[in-house]
This record gives structure tokens, C-alpha cells and sequence, in this order.
């Protein structure tokens, strides 16, 4: 059982004199939502969960720490974050270890082969307004689910994430320990950016501009991507203002563009920023656009490794140049 | 107060009647999204939707605004909107007009605010009553009623095939008698299946927090460690402030235009921001999002009772439904009385 290995290496990690708390999964406050947890040491692991409702990723609290001036002599000694991170997760924090956003003997990473999560959106859906916390399991390509006192079984296939049917990478790259067998990766594809690619530029435009024209300029995508972490981001300078604050059209369109670019060659493709956007922005149609460039143009594929380059950084005179003007 | 009877056939018709001397916004399902905004024709099922629109206040309160504009030569043109345009927002909840109702003593306090007012006494509110609360609506225990009438003019309660219209003001009774033919009289069997729907309503509010004694509270654990704990998953995002009917902080900001002229406009603020509070020597008396979210229930459950007398909360539990990483105000308020 996943879940009960998964607390004895939460456990474990727990129980080291370098960890200081442990970042994971538990139940939601309600109906099908998941939770993340903190848990320092000493603390009670029971609530840690782990199941294919946990559709968000943990990273981001790697990156979120806010440190208030303390004298050196008072920083905290033990150093670790001990992490439950998902296949997606993991070329998340590949990329981050690389750019030296975080080091990596400042995480454990206990790491969870995913099978694919429910896309949140559409068991609400099927199941909408339950108050009570519901209970979801995996078995023979169905997912059984419990909620309002009864249990129904449904295809996985009709609740998965989009992004997760397309997933390569489902088992984590990089771990301390390692939870669960290989997960069986899935045939990437890039049909629906492949038609959309085929519009004409007029349409693509105004596309986008009607999807824009809904963003409220929460940031959540900003805030919840694992990438974004720049300490002063461009869109809260205050001086030059690079965006104004005003919330239209063409604010929105700068502040999305630069938001993309900024993940060109880096998106990892965990599907974060569409997940919580509140006004149901496709924003992974302009990520899967980067990524599928990054692939074909030079085959790069952000996380996946360790050890290679970000792609901005390195250049070959064979490179393609062809969108240079 | 007056009750009627408006047959659900006649509603297209109601609303055909007003949208040529009034702009009517109403509940629409837009790309598998309920928003709030103008309705126009050939677009049905307004109050029929089972989702919560999910902004509701930007139609009295635009989330950008312009104030004024200018120019070099310091020719000052005001926007003061119109008296001449009327708006109806119809099919709101109980809970989204009493919110109205609470942003009404902000903007007309000490200092007038035309912008707001103007739009606000320019605005016929008719709800609908919340006969099937939503899963996070938690009205009740903040002061409110599904079938509430705080700050309406016109409530519609569903009996199937027609609604028990209760009128509470003049703007309503105005509006009705426009329209007169299509409202009849409610029988006694009507009366007592609308009083047995309202009822119902209220025992179908799910979640529940006793608040007697929050103000209190909050006025002794400001440096408790509850809420660090609270806020450890809160990614700081602007979505339960931009949802929020009763968030009303803004910002005011000086932007350029096209021909040399420039627009001072307001935009909706979130305290969830790290400019919030920022002060020109670069201090923020709120550095991290502990004080941030703190502020947030500070200000809803202990300022705006100070300032008010009420909750600057209406329970419909928006904030809840579209927080990504699930921070559950309710949640987090049991957590804070708990700490006492």
C-alpha cells in the first residue's frame, strides 16, 4: 500500500537530525480537494496521504520560503526540506538544482510513481457541491470513488488530466527514496498545438486576445508555477513599470507573454498555472507551443536530466536559426 | 411589502421589456464558465445555473477604473459615470447583494465616493433565492440567509413553473409597475410554499462556524502561532481577494495614453501582494504572507466590525471554492478561535 510506505519513509525522514519539516499530501477540506501538509518533526505524519487526487505540486513551497532577518548565529541548523514530489515534480527540481534556484543537499526527496491524477475540474463535474471529504483509489484502469456515502467506478480515462495522458516521465527522475514500481510512460503528442498552429495568424490572435480579455491578473499561475521565482518579477516592479496595473486586454497579453517566455525551454509541463487558474485560462497551449519547439528545434527536454544545460544557456553553431530575423 | 406572481415563461419577456432603457447583467454560462456580465439576446437559463458566478462585484465596482484623465496643459477631464445609465443585476444571490449593502457604508462613509455611488443608485438589484446552496455557502453563520433581502429590491423565489416575487423598495416597486401585466397575485398556497422553500434553504446551509466572540479573539492572539500555521500553504496569489464580493481595497496608479495624455485610474488591490503596504523606503510593515493573510480575516472579522458593526464577510464561500491549494476560511477560523 502506497500510502503506508509513504508514511514510513515520511517517518524516516523525519527522524533525521538535517530535516526540518516534511512538505506533503493530505485530505482537503472538502469534497475531492487534496491538501498540501507541513509537518515538522515530533509532529503526527497520520494525515499524509497520497492518491490520484493530488493533482497539485509541492515544489513551489521549496521556493516560497520567506525568511525574516535573523543573526547568523540563530539560522536554523538542520537544513533539509524533505519533499513528496511526483514525476513532474522531480524535472521540476532538476531544472531548479541546475539553475541553482535550490541546492540539492537542501532537499529529501521522497519520490511517488504517479500513475496520472484526476483533473479536478472534471470530477467536479461529474460530482458537484460535495461538502464532505471524498475517498478516491486506482484499480484496473478504473477509479473507484467515494463520496455522498456511496461508491462508483469510474474509467480512469474520463477523469485523468490532459496533461497526464501525454506524460513520459511518471516515475520520479531524481529521489532519496523511491516509492512505488516504474510507472509506464505514456506516447507524448502535440496534436492539439499542431492545429492550432495551422490557424491563421488573425485567429490565433483572436484567441487569445478573447482569453486575455477574462484574466483578472490573480497571479496565481505566476505564484503557483515551480519556475517562477524570481525575487523582484517584472510584473510587480514598480519602477520602471513594466505592466501597468490597469486590468485590460492588453496588459493582460504582456503580462501572459511575458510569463510564457520566460518559460521557454523550462516549462516542465506539470500543468500548475491552467490548474489553478480561477478564469479556466489554456495556458498550456502556449507552454506546449515552447516545449514542442524546444523538442523539435533542438531536441531539449527541460528537467529530464540532471546533469544537461538550461537551454537558454548554451549555443551550437548548428543551432537552428531560422526564427531569427 | 408586496409579494407576486411572475410566470418563468414571462421572464424573457420581463427582461426584453427593461434591456432597452436599462443594461441587464445577469448569471451567463460563457466557455464552461458562469460569469457575471451584460446579457444580451438569444442567452437563457440565467437562474437556472448551478454554479456560482464567479466575480460578482465588478458591476458596480469595475476592477479597473478610470477617475480622470489629463494633459500636459493640466485640462482635467472627470468620469464620473452618468445617472443616465441604469443597470439591473439580476439573478444575484441574497449573499451578493447584502454585500452590496456592506461596500455601501465603505463608500459612503467619511468620504463620499462618486464613482461607486453613482453606479450603486443607478443599480436595481433583483436576486434570487439561494434555495440549493452551494457546497462552501456558509451565510448563515456570518449573519445572512439564503433567502435573505439586505440590500435587494426585487427577490424571485423558484416554485417551478414561476416565481414568488417579494418586493422590498421603491426602485422595485417602480420597476414592477412598469411591467404590471406580467405579474399576478400570489395564492396562499404560494405564500406558504415560498416561507416552506426559505426554510428548507436555511437548514440546506452545509457548513456552519459559531463567530460569537471572534472580534475578541482577534483583538488577543495577534502574534499567536496559529498563524503561521494557517498560512504555511497559501501561495499568495490574488484569487480570494479578486473574488471576494466584499474585498474593496484599491490602488490608484497614473498611466500614460495615446496624444501626450495621461488617465489616473483605480484598480482592484489584494493584500495577498507583496506591493500591498509596501511604503517608498521600501519597508512593508506585512513582509510575508503570515501578516498578509492575517490581515485578511483582521480585517473581515475584527476591523470592519470595529469600523461597521457587521462582518465584512457574506459566507458565500467563494474564497473557499477557488483556492488552489485549498485554504479553507472556515477552516482556518476554527483554527484561530481553537488558539484562544
Amino acid at each position: 500500500m502506497i500510502v503506508q510506505k509513504l508514511k514510513e519513509e515520511a517517518a524516516r525522514a523525519l527522524s533525521r537530525k538535517d530535516v526540518k519539516y516534511l512538505i506533503g499530501y493530505k485530505k482537503g477540506s472538502y469534497g475531492f480537494r487534496i491538501s498540501p501538509i507541513f509537518i515538522e518533526p515530533k509532529e503526527d505524519i497520520d494525515k499524509l496521504t497520497f492518491s490520484p487526487l493530488c493533482n497539485m505540486s509541492l515544489v513551489k513551497y521549496v521556493m516560497m520560503e520567506e525568511t525574516l532577518p535573523t543573526l547568523t548565529e540563530q539560522a536554523m541548523k538542520p537544513s533539509k526540506i524533505a519533499l513528496v514530489a511526483r514525476g513532474c515534480d522531480t524535472r521540476a527540481l532538476n531544472l531548479l538544482i541546475k539553475e541553482k534556484g535550490v541546492a540539492r543537499d537542501k532537499l529529501y526527496i521522497i519520490g511517488v510513481s504517479c500513475t496520472g491524477v484526476i483533473d479536478q475540474r472534471k470530477i467536479e463535474a461529474r460530482f458537484p457541491e460535495v461538502t464532505d471529504p471524498a475517498d478516491v483509489i486506482e484499480e484496473n484502469g478504473n477509479y473507484i470513488i467515494t463520496c455522498n456515502g456511496q461508491s462508483h467506478t469510474i474509467p480512469k480515462e474520463e477523469l485523468l488530466a490532459d496533461l497526464c495522458t501525454v506524460c513520459q516521465y511518471p516515475t520520479p527522475l531524481i529521489y532519496d527514496k523511491l516509492i512505488g514500481d516504474k510507472a509506464a510512460s505514456r506516447p507524448a503528442h502535440y496534436d492539439e498545438i499542431k492545429e492550432f498552429e495551422q490557424l491563421p495568424v488573425e485567429e490565433k490572435l483572436a484567441f487569445w486576445q478573447q482569453q486575455f480579455s477574462k484574466c483578472i491578473r490573480c497571479y496565481a499561475c505566476r505564484n503557483v508555477c515551480p519556475l517562477c521565482y524570481s525575487t523582484i518579477c517584472s510584473m510587480d516592479s514598480l519602477n520602471p513599470q513594466w505592466v501597468w496595473r490597469s486590468v485590460d486586454t492588453s496588459e493582460n497579453f504582456m503580462f501572459q507573454i511575458i510569463r510564457t517566455f520566460h518559460l521557454a525551454g523550462r516549462c516542465i509541463s506539470c500543468g500548475e498555472c491552467e490548474r489553478v487558474c480561477p478564469m479556466n485560462l489554456p495556458l498550456m497551449k502556449l507552454n506546449r507551443k515552447l516545449e514542442k519547439d524546444a523538442k523539435e528545434l533542438f531536441g531539449y527536454e527541460s528537467g529530464k536530466d540532471p546533469e544537461s544545460k538550461p537551454l537558454l544557456t548554451t549555443f551550437h553553431s548548428e543551432d537552428p536559426q531560422g526564427f531569427i530575423l | 411589502m408586496d409579494m407576486l406572481i411572475l410566470k418563468k415563461d414571462a421572464v424573457n419577456e420581463f427582461l426584453a421589456s427593461l434591456s432597452g432603457r436599462y443594461t441587464v447583467w445577469a448569471p451567463v454560462q460563457k466557455d464552461s464558465d458562469t460569469v457575471f456580465e451584460p446579457f444580451g439576446a438569444g442567452q437563457h437559463n440565467v437562474l437556472d445555473l448551478t454554479h456560482q458566478a464567479k466575480i460578482i462585484k465588478h458591476a458596480i465596482f469595475p476592477q479597473t477604473e478610470q477617475l480622470f484623465s489629463f494633459d500636459q496643459n493640466d485640462q482635467i477631464q472627470e468620469a464620473i459615470p452618468g445617472d443616465r445609465e441604469q443597470n439591473i443585476l439580476f439573478g444575484i444571490r441574497p449573499c451578493d447583494a447584502r454585500s452590496f449593502a456592506l461596500l455601501d457604508s465603505v463608500f459612503a462613509g467619511d468620504i463620499p465616493d462618486p464613482y461607486y455611488l453613482v453606479r450603486r443608485d443607478t443599480t436595481i438589484l433583483i436576486g434570487v433565492a439561494c434555495t440549493e446552496p452551494f457546497a462552501n455557502c456558509f451565510c448563515t453563520s456570518v449573519g445572512g440567509n439564503p433567502c435573505g433581502r439586505d440590500g435587494l429590491d426585487l427577490l424571485c423565489t423558484d416554485l417551478g413553473d414561476r416565481y414568488l416575487v417579494a418586493v422590498f423598495s421603491e426602485k422595485g416597486t417602480e420597476l414592477v409597475n412598469k411591467t404590471a401585466s406580467l405579474f399576478t397575485k400570489p395564492s396562499a398556497e404560494d405564500m406558504k410554499q415560498g416561507q416552506e422553500l426559505s426554510h428548507r434553504a436555511e437548514r440546506a446551509v452545509k457548513r456552519h462556524i459559531d463567530l460569537s466572540g471572534i472580534t475578541d479573539t482577534l483583538a488577543r492572539i495577534f502574534e499567536h502561532p496559529v498563524w503561521k500555521k494557517i498560512t504555511l500553504k497559501c501561495i499568495g496569489c490574488g484569487i480570494c481577494t479578486y473574488t471576494c464580493p466584499t474585498c474593496y481595497c484599491f490602488d490608484i496608479q497614473d498611466e500614460s495614453m495615446a496624444q501626450k495624455r495621461g488617465r489616473r485610474v483605480r484598480v482592484w488591490d489584494s493584500c495577498m501582494y507583496k506591493e500591498y503596504t509596501l511604503h517608498a523606503s521600501g519597508h512593508n510593515p506585512r513582509p510575508t504572507r503570515v501578516e498578509r493573510l492575517r490581515n485578511r480575516i483582521y480585517h473581515k472579522f475584527k476591523f470592519h466590525v470595529d469600523t461597521y458593526g457587521v462582518f465584512g464577510c457574506v459566507g458565500c464561500g467563494r474564497c473557499i471554492t477557488l483556492c488552489p491549494v485549498n485554504e479553507d476560511l472556515v477552516e482556518n477560523l476554527i483554527a484561530v478561535k481553537g488558539a484562544a
